[in-house]
């Protein structure tokens, strides 16, 4: 199963993209992916239900979140009202440990995502933190990256031993499915989400290798 | 101009492409925006001025990326009214480097007239640098 592990829609400051509109697209274009994850910027949407897109168009629609922390950008899997309570998902600085450590207990995982990308990414902030501990794994292919974003998140990755995954960090709804992650095994849940990665057997797809966009 | 125009809400279909363009992004270029509009500032009309403000060299001043994505909007539908151009800025455009305008339908609204497009600025090596959604109203006849 193929899932693209980052994307945006509307309910994202940034986001341009209707979640209708990302299915239809998918439908249309024969993007090659199973179903794809929101990770709205700074919140975890818990309001909506895509059920019914979900079955419409025969896809997999997971939640999770895209949370801000000194080390950069991370996305959370397996988010919960419990874990939403263990720290503020608006904030702007939370400490990756802290997030790393609630996910843990709380049965999510949280992924450090564009880590080579200046500011926002993980590798730009190695210096001066140090090496973060309780991070597995990383976002090593993502489809917004540009220079050589994606090239320093897979030295960094091989550099530190994280596992990687994929992901388009779409924002609007042609670039859906530009990187992806692989699971040897359906996934349709935000729980199984969360066993499949902890299981720690994927493949990060890179945008070269996907026919989407 | 290549390609076919449309004119009627009626001939777009989701997912069609508009032609896209390689715009001229040539500091004269700019240089003649700035003065048309007043903004003489180096970041925009000189490389060298440009990088003592910590840029990698002259850029393309927002609103004529927007203008570019306009421009693309109409050689496709001349008649079109483009109700809003809403775009986000991830990078510079950078003046004197080859850029590509692309746009492609990912909404139609027959009842309104409407459609919605997804428009990007891309730079030689395929980086989105601007991207964002367009909306331009047809007629329905």
């Amino acid at each position: 199963m193929i899932l693209d592990l980052h994307t945006h829609s509307i309910k994202s400051d940034d986001g341009r993209a209707k979640v209708a509109n990302y299915c239809q697209w998918i439908r249309a274009r024969g993007v090659p992916i199973d179903g794809f994850v929101l990770t709205e910027h700074r919140q975890f949407d818990f309001a909506s239900d895509y059920g019914e897109l979900s079955r419409k168009h025969d896809l997999v629609i997971l939640k999770g979140a895209e949370v801000e922390t000194e080390y950069g950008h991370v996305l959370v899997f397996g988010v919960t009202e419990a874990l939403y309570g263990e720290f503020d998902f608006a904030s702007t600085r939370l400490p990756l440990e802290r997030v790393v450590e609630h996910c843990d207990a709380h049965g999510a995982v949280a992924v450090p995502c564009h880590p080579g990308r200046p500011r926002v990414g993980m590798s730009a902030h190695l210096a001066e933190h140090g090496v973060p501990k309780g991070v597995r794994i990383v976002e090593i292919h993502n489809g917004g990256s540009r220079d050589g974003e994606d090239e320093r998140a897979v030295a960094m990755a091989e550099e530190l031993g994280y596992l990687g995954v994929g992901g388009s960090d779409s924002h609007i709804v042609s670039h859906i499915g530009r990187c992806a992650t692989e699971f040897p095994a359906p996934v349709g849940s935000e729980g199984a989400l969360v066993e499949a990665l902890r299981a720690e057997e994927f493949r990060a797809i890179p945008k070269g290798e996907s026919t989407a966009g | 101009m290549s390609g076919k125009t449309v004119s009627a809400i009626a001939d777009v279909e989701f997912g069609a492409q508009l032609p896209s363009f390689t715009p001229d992004t040539s500091i004269a270029a700019t240089r003649r925006f700035g003065r048309h509009v007043g903004w003489n500032t180096p970041r925009f009309t000189d490389h060298e001025g440009a990088r003592k403000e910590g840029l990698p060299g002259a850029i393309v001043p927002g609103v004529m990326s927007q203008g570019f994505l306009g421009a693309m909007i109409h050689r496709w539908a001349p008649d079109a009214e483009i109700v809003a151009i809403d775009t986000v800025f991830r990078a510079p455009v950078l003046v004197d480097r080859p850029h590509t305008i692309t746009g492609v339908v990912t909404d139609v609204d027959e009842d309104a007239g409407t459609v919605e497009i997804d428009i990007t600025v891309a730079n030689e090596a395929g980086e989105t640098r601007v991207f964002g959604t367009a909306t331009a109203r047809l007629s329905k006849d």
